[in-house]
């Protein structure tokens, strides 16, 4: 056994973990789906987040293929199953889950060492919920026009998203997401790998929080803003061209072209994909 | 007294596992006899993108309310399982309803409403739409359908594994839930405190039960890798040849085009008929 090869997960090893991932995390998040919530006065009680998983596997696996395990898990399981595919929204989750989880994994160095084991679990999701907040903030505003101009709107959604940002930190992140991987990291430890054909991770299997980390955040959040923003125009562009077209029978004209136009860019490609296969 | 036990007795029957696990089921695997089932995956996909979009950027409430009343009309089209529905439709109005009676208190009145309804349209066509789609279409047909769009070839593996695994996880976790059961001690559930101490003691077995989960998971997944390596599934993921005959089963049909024709037709003619209303 020399250094390298420990150093890095092989190929297959790592197509492993993103299965192992996916299927458990897509369990779980299928069972929160189902399992109704009950609310306590304003405060909710609901089993959310079954994060422990992903966050668990990432401090001992690989953390970039757990972190897509459990995000492609989370989308297959219980939003394509369950028919209940949201479109750019489930985007955003893809996104806010990967980075919670591979921060949470990069963090721990040493599985044994239970004080970071915590405050990774709690960082993750505290990252992960933080920037779905935002999102669900932004989603509000652009769904509904002349935001502000709705009495007493705007600061509701800023009052229930943040409460209830508060109110998931502190009791989902604490009992679903910290206990649970208090609990399963040092039992787990050593005794999983050998199931995978790997070493448990240790000092030299992981260099910790690096520049290369810092930067591949950067990126992830750069991304993210990105997205949001383009989304933004994208709104202001269409809303502009509205005015433009003026006119209600104008605008179905449009849509009529446009649909003929699809149907015949759908004839070609058929065309296309008919002659490539002939 | 007693029609109270009853129905109490009656929901526990309804959200036991195996309920929940028939539903789902029944929703993966169930309709593959509908009439959504047997149009091309993609145009079906297409179609999706149109009416899970366009509605977010639409104000215009004459056109919500026709893509509105089409996507509820293929949503029956495709036999979607009753549990899906009904936690779709607790979904929605629990999301408006919540923001409606906090919004209310902030010093909104009645012209809160309106836009909050427009929201709620828009949600619920998007959700609509995707529920007819993802949950009509046979998950083999629908992986091939994505692929044919170039989603990566993990994606659409993810689904077609997704589906064959689901079965046996729930099996296994149910397994595991009740050999916990069998040998653990419940606390007394008499009174209020009782209740609580018995909650957080099921809560407590079921993330337990997570633990020798992982571990078989663990082992199942080595196999499967293995045994997909086997058959170069990582070379072939990204070879063109066996892509293409992957995808040569996809057709499209009479039935497509007729499909796509009538939705358009309901589209154009339902938002004029509204506006001159």
């Amino acid at each position: 056994m020399n250094l390298a090869q420990n150093k890095a997960a092989s190929q297959s090893q790592k197509l492993m973990v993103f299965v192992l991932s996916m299927a458990l995390y897509g369990l779980a998040t299928l069972f929160t789906e189902l399992i109704p919530s009950f609310q306590v006065g304003i405060v909710e009680f609901s089993v959310e987040y079954f994060l422990f998983i992903p966050l668990t596997l990432a401090m001992l696996f690989d953390p970039m293929s757990v972190a897509l395990g459990a995000a492609t898990g989370e989308l297959v399981f219980s939003e394509i199953m369950l028919g209940q595919f949201g479109g750019l929204g489930e985007l955003e989750k893809f996104i806010t889950v990967t980075i919670g989880v591979y921060v949470a994994g990069r963090m721990v160095k040493d599985p044994k060492n239970l004080k970071m084991v915590g405050l990774a679990a709690i960082t993750g999701t505290a990252l992960q919920l933080m920037m779905g907040t935002v999102v669900d903030i932004l989603k509000v505003q652009l769904a509904v026009e002349d935001f502000e101009a709705v009495a007493g709107l705007p600061a509701s959604v800023f009052v229930t998203e943040g409460f209830a940002f508060l109110n998931d930190l502190l009791f989902s992140g604490i009992l679903f997401c910290l206990l649970p991987t208090l609990f399963l990291v040092p039992k787990l430890n050593g005794k999983i790998e050998p199931l995978l054909g790997m070493r448990p991770r240790s000092e030299q299997t992981l260099s910790g929080l690096d520049l290369k980390l810092v930067l591949g955040c950067v990126a992830g959040f750069a991304a993210a803003c990105l997205a949001e923003l383009l989304a933004t125009s994208g709104t202001a562009l269409i809303e502009w061209e509205a005015d433009w077209a003026g006119s209600q029978t104008v605008l179905w004209i449009g849509i009529v072209v446009a649909s003929i136009v699809a149907v015949l860019i759908f004839q070609i490609m058929r065309r296309q994909a008919g002659k490539e296969r002939a | 007294m007693k029609w109270k036990q009853k129905l109490s007795e009656n929901i526990l029957d309804k959200l036991s596992i195996d309920f929940l696990k028939n539903q789902v089921l029944k929703n993966a695997y169930g309709n593959t006899d509908t009439l959504i089932a047997k149009l091309d995956p993609r145009i079906l996909i297409a179609w999706y993108l149109f009416f899970g979009i366009v509605p977010w950027f639409v104000n215009d409430v004459a056109f919500l309310l026709t893509c509105f009343l089409l996507v509820m009309i293929t949503t029956w089209l495709a036999h979607v399982a009753g549990l899906v529905m009904f936690i779709f439709v607790l979904g929605v109005f629990s999301q408006t309803g919540y923001l409606l009676i906090v919004s209310l208190f902030f010093g909104g009145n009645a012209s809160t409403i309106l836009p909050l309804l427009i929201l709620t349209l828009k949600v619920t066509t998007c959700s609509l739409a995707s529920i007819t789609v993802f949950s009509g279409l046979d998950p083999d047909r629908l992986s091939n359908g994505l692929m044919w769009y170039g989603c990566p070839e993990r994606l659409s593996f993810s689904i077609a594994y997704a589906y064959r695994i689901l079965p046996m996880l729930m099996e296994e976790f149910q397994n595991v839930l009740l050999s916990y059961r069998l040998r653990g001690n419940p606390p007394d559930h008499s009174g209020w405190m009782g209740k609580i101490r018995y909650l957080i003691y099921q809560v407590r077995i079921i993330m337990q039960a997570f633990y020798p989960l992982i571990l078989n998971t663990a082992k199942r997944s080595r196999t499967t890798v293995e045994a997909l390596e086997m058959r170069g599934y990582r070379y072939a993921a990204s070879n063109r040849s066996v892509k293409k005959m992957k995808l040569s089963a996809l057709k499209v049909t009479h039935l497509d085009s007729v499909f796509l024709a009538l939705s358009l037709l309901w589209m154009v003619g339902g938002s004029l008929l509204m506006t001159w209303i």
